[in-house]
């Protein structure tokens, strides 16, 4: 069992070491920043010249505070959509990439049910979305610590906890557009185009009388904003995105079972 | 049991109907050809068969699993090797990694006498990897689990003469060691010479399944004869002639040495034609000759191949 996941779990591997390391770089320029801008401007202040919607879509609450910047300048920009996109991105290549280059057939030549097949793939992704949470909390940790500042332990934990539901359902969005698919690039530009589409609606529609369409994307489920300046943790959000992520890795199954590789 | 039976199977994309209720049996142990041009309709099939796609209507058996039950079918595909055309791997891989990976989900007891056979370079990237390399890495992964049966689809294809030649020697030990194997291909010279029986499909219908044997005595001998004296075509008065032709040469003198020698100039006449008929009529009117020089081969497959698709020739 599972060689499918090991085998493409380990080819991964590098990206997801890559992906962490470029991450690490930004988080690292953006702690080394912050005494200097703080003691410049007043952040808070400038944030209130920004829009609402621009405030609620990078979740802006305290600029000031390293918890607020961080949750503002690398969490809500680099998790939620930088790091989301990304996800969705690889896994809309996880089936249609396979199926365009002819690697499909080779696979399913093999004793193996397509249902295998594709949880297993699936499985693969989990790779670059735990790597990039185990190491980076540690990172921010000591950068933190390095400018001597603080932050919450249990908070920093929990926005990256949180976040792995988050990134598993929008690679589960990716799954399903690679199954639906038949070419890698269009399943991924469609993956993208959801996940990128649900953030903007839930941002511009946010303190609005359709706050309610805000509810279908990812995003409203997961706040770093509100972990790390306020402490609340969504679990029931969570659970949701877990649920949605499980619900979806179903259908793509289901699709995939009675799909004519092209 | 046959390893193979299709029957009725019918393969429509959107208006395109790819196969036309196909049927054919391919018994345990022989080795089969499928033939037909580029675009007639044999990848459509091997690709059902494999169960990448369901049939629109009928259905096969692939060693008694029927492809609509995926259940049964992955079972039976523990013993069932799969060589597509162009074999598509992840080519950030090492052929190693490739085979690793699928001997741990079908075995892999014959992998290292292949390899020595067929001269992959596991140790590389199949980024780097040509097509004739890629195909015989194709080649070990589909036989190194000693499956029963063997689907290839153009196994040939990419392969250099001397590699194609290893490769017709192999499949002839290996029907000789009881394993079936299914092979597609639009070379004829090539299918002769490994198949036991062949199918020819055209425009996603089957024209004929018959044994290579019985295709080639129906598809008669290829004569050239040459003759001292003119010969018209009127006196060749032999049944079982086709295409008769007859045209005037520079005559070689009875009793030279053939292939050479001095020639003396004179009337002689060659006559080329298709022979159908009774072997010993035809020695007995090339008795009545004086004969410079005589051929008689195998019709060539080819040509037999062109008479099933003269519909399309004349439509072209």
């Amino acid at each position: 069992m599972f060689e499918f996941a090991w085998y493409n779990g380990r080819r991964r591997i590098k990206g997801a070491g890559a992906l962490t390391v470029g991450l690490g770089l930004l988080t690292a320029l953006y702690v080394y920043m912050f005494p200097t801008i703080t003691s410049e401007v007043n952040l808070d202040e400038y944030a209130e010249s920004w829009p609402p919607a621009l405030r609620e879509a990078f979740g802006v609450e305290s600029l000031s505070t390293i918890e607020g910047f961080l949750a503002t300048e690398l969490y809500a920009f680099g998790w939620v959509i930088l790091l989301g996109l990304y996800v969705a991105y690889s896994a809309a290549s996880l089936v249609a990439d396979d199926v365009e280059h002819g690697r499909m057939d080779m696979t399913l030549s093999l004793p193996v049910t397509r249902s295998r097949v594709l949880l297993e793939t699936f499985a693969s992704m989990l790779v670059p979305v735990f790597l990039v949470n185990l190491a980076m909390p540690l990172i921010v940790y000591v950068g933190v610590a390095g400018i001597d500042e603080s932050i919450p332990v249990a908070d920093l934990v929990m926005v990256h906890a949180l976040s792995i539901p988050y990134l598993l359902a929008a690679a589960a969005v990716g799954l399903v557009a690679s199954v639906t698919f038949d070419r890698a690039d269009i399943a991924q530009r469609a993956a993208m185009g959801v996940v990128f589409g649900l953030f903007l609606v839930d941002s511009v529609t946010s303190g609005t009388d359709f706050s309610w369409l805000g509810a279908l994307s990812p995003t409203r489920y997961y706040d770093p904003a509100e972990i790390l300046v306020r402490s609340t943790w969504d679990l029931q959000g969570a659970a949701l995105l877990l649920g949605v992520t499980a619900v979806l890795v179903l259908v793509s199954r289901e699709l995939f079972r009675r799909k004519d590789i092209a | 049991m046959s390893a193979i039976s299709v029957n009725g199977l019918t393969k429509e994309y959107g208006d395109v109907l790819a196969n036309d209720a196909v049927s054919f049996d391919v018994e345990a142990g022989e080795t089969f050809g499928y033939l037909g041009p580029n675009g007639a309709g044999k990848t459509t099939t091997i690709r059902t068969i494999m169960g990448f796609q369901s049939p629109t209507t009928g259905t096969a058996t692939v060693l008694g699993a029927d492809v609509r039950d995926e259940a049964a079918l992955v079972e039976a595909r523990e013993n069932v090797g799969y060589l597509p055309s162009n074999p598509g791997f992840d080519e950030t891989a090492t052929g190693m990694e490739i085979l690793d990976l699928h001997a741990s989900v079908k075995g892999d007891a014959r992998r290292e006498e292949l390899l020595e056979l067929f001269e992959v370079p596991v140790d590389r990237k199949i980024r780097g990897y040509s097509t004739g390399q890629t195909q015989k890495l194709g080649l070990v992964q589909a036989f190194m689990h000693d499956p029963d049966l063997v689907v290839m689809d153009e196994p040939t294809a990419g392969l250099d003469p001397l590699v194609q030649q290893r490769f017709n020697e192999f499949v002839r030990d290996e029907t000789a060691s009881g394993t079936t194997v299914f092979l597609s291909s639009h070379v004829l010279s090539e299918v002769r010479r490994v198949c036991d029986r062949v199918g020819i499909i055209r425009d996603g219908r089957i024209v004929t399944v018959e044994r290579v044997g019985d295709l080639l005595d129906r598809s008669g001998k290829f004569v050239r004869l040459g003759v001292a004296g003119e010969v018209a075509m009127d006196d060749v008065t032999l049944d079982g002639v086709h295409d008769l032709s007859a045209r005037p040469v520079e005559g070689v003198a009875a009793g030279a040495p053939a292939g050479g020698g001095s020639t003396v100039a004179g009337t002689a006449t060659e006559l080329t034609f298709t022979f159908t008929g009774d072997l010993n009529a035809l020695a007995d009117f090339v008795a009545e000759l004086d004969v410079l020089e005589l051929d008689i081969e195998e019709a060539p497959l080819e040509e037999i191949f062109i008479r099933f698709y003269d519909d399309e020739q004349v439509s072209a």
